[in-house]
């Protein structure tokens, strides 16, 4: 309540060609809070989180219309610059996607392609952020080891840290812990709690009780719809639409 | 069937099992109580073990399905309801219990007037009959009913606020019959409570078909009154 709107969607629609990916979606996320978004596959929830950093301008035929708006600016504009953009909205994937490189390349990656070339300010930010994502610990003796000697939930702590870098004010996260496995996703978990007190995130998955338990709201898709956005307790407890429930209790279909 | 229907119909079934047993044991109460059969009391206090055990059972199944499930939203509802109509059940028996234990201390049948003045068998009929009843509004998951029982709960309460006066004025007609009317006074007590606790089982059935917590709107209300 009185909360501040970070993140909006309004009227948005989204094709790939003639494909309507997403119908008029409307949605006002919280500032520093998580914002699950669930649905079955395909519904279009990794289409829409993309469209808060414009990821999908690279893919051949994608439109959208409608608006998104960051702090209440439309990101589609034409004088939005792209790069500014993205150093804003940070991006997580499933996989983890760490560069064939050192642990610390890795994480000063977005910091050196933004011009920044002062050692001591890269190694502070590679300390500073490798810490916020929880591996500070565990790499700081081998900070120029190649990444890819890194465990699984490592890797993806690490590509955390990386997004981290940027001092982004927005973190999206495409099933960030899908691959990892119960302990690496507690960690996962863990980190996305404590990062929401600086960070406004959106979290898809595909594990309910992930949803359940990382996130404030809750927003379920169904083919390219925004069925039913609410408090993620009350999701959870007392969905208003049969088909939230039925995704959610695992009876779809 | 989903996997996870199976398991709750098996929750459910258990629970009616329960049901079941804890109403025979009221039924045999009543019996007990009218003919002042001290074998039949002694069989109730028996069997009330045997509820227990039912208790212990689906408290164990709830926790698995938890565990295993971690069930949301309706499922969470019904197993949450399920728990918590298993707690009452279990109290309803141990009231059936409680009656058995009255009647033990009655030597022979309840005089004829007493029966009358207390007005404790049609009290006696409208808990059975609201236990019935609520057991229909389980398995037909059927809230109006639950609702419509919630408020049949005046009847007893009226007789119970009577009773103790009644009860009174016969034991001074009747000095010879006060251990009788004390155990009858006590038998009413009894059935007051299980009206409240098929109240309680009756908002758990809204609480799981609508997700609304109706004990609080009553709580409120009973504050004005
Ligand atoms: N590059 C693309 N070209 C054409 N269609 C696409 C493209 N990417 C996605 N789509 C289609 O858009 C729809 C939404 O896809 P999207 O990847 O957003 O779904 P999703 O909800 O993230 O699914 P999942 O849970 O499987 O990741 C799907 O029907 C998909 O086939
Ligand atoms: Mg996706």
């Amino acid at each position: 309540m009185g909360k501040k709107t970070k993140l909006e969607a309004i009227d948005l629609d989204a094709y790939y060609g003639d494909f309507h990916a997403l119908k008029s979606i409307n949605i006002a996320m919280e500032e520093k809070a998580v914002t699950a978004f669930i649905g079955p596959s395909g519904c279009g929830k990794s289409t829409f989180l993309r469209t808060f950093n414009r990821m999908n301008d690279y893919i051949e035929g994608f439109r959208t219309e409608g608006q998104i708006l960051i702090d209440n600016k439309d990101i589609y504009q034409k004088d939005v610059r792209v790069d500014e953009l993205r150093k804003n909205v940070g991006m997580v994937f499933q996989k983890p996607n760490p560069f064939p490189k050192s642990i610390y390349e890795n994480v000063v990656y977005g910091l050196k392609i933004q011009g920044v070339k002062k050692k001591s300010v890269l190694e502070e930010a590679a300390e500073t952020s490798l810490r916020r994502a929880a591996l500070w610990d565990e790499v700081k003796d081998k900070l120029h080891k190649s990444a890819l000697a890194l465990s699984g939930g490592q890797q993806q702590r690490l590509c955390i840290a990386r997004a981290l870098a940027i001092s982004p004010s927005v973190l999206l996260m495409d099933e960030p812990a899908s691959a990892l496995d119960p302990i690496s996703t507690a960690k996962v978990e863990e980190l996305i709690y404590e990062l929401k007190n600086d960070y406004t995130i959106v979290i898809v998955t595909h594990n309910m009780q992930q949803a359940g338990r990382v996130s404030d709201y809750t927003a379920f898709f169904y083919m390219g719809e925004l069925v039913e956005f609410n408090k993620t307790k009350t999701m959870f407890t007392s969905p208003k639409d049969e088909r939230t429930q039925n995704y959610i209790t695992g009876r779809f279909g | 069937m989903p996997h996870i229907d199976v398991e709750l119909e098996r929750l459910k079934t258990k629970l009616l099992e329960m049901w079941d047993l804890v109403e025979y044991q009221l039924q045999s109460g009543r019996e007990a109580m009218l003919n002042a059969d001290q074998e039949l009391a002694k069989l109730i206090v028996k069997r009330d073990k045997k509820v227990n055990q039912y208790d212990l059972k689906i408290d164990r199944m709830c926790e698995n399905f938890f565990a295993l499930f971690t069930p949301v939203a309706v499922d969470l509802r019904m197993v949450l309801a399920v728990l918590k109509i298993n707690a009452n059940l279990e109290r309803i028996g141990d009231t059936a219990e409680g009656i058995a234990r009255f009647v033990q201390k009655l030597d022979s049948p309840v005089d004829s007037q007493l029966l009358e003045l207390t007005q404790v068998l049609p009290m006696y009929e409208e808990a059975l009959a609201m236990f019935a009843e609520c057991r229909v509004a389980f398995i037909s998951n059927d809230p109006k009913l639950a609702k419509a029982l919630i408020k049949r709960d005046k009847m007893l309460n009226k007789i119970y606020r009577k009773s103790d006066a009644v009860a009174t004025k016969f034991m001074q007609e009747n000095p010879n019959k006060i251990s009788e009317a004390l155990a009858i006074l006590s038998i009413i007590k009894k059935l007051e409570r299980v009206g409240d606790q098929v109240t309680n089982i009756a908002e758990e059935i809204i609480f799981y078909r609508e997700a609304k917590f109706v004990k609080h709107k009553q709580d409120k209300k009973k504050k004005k009154d």
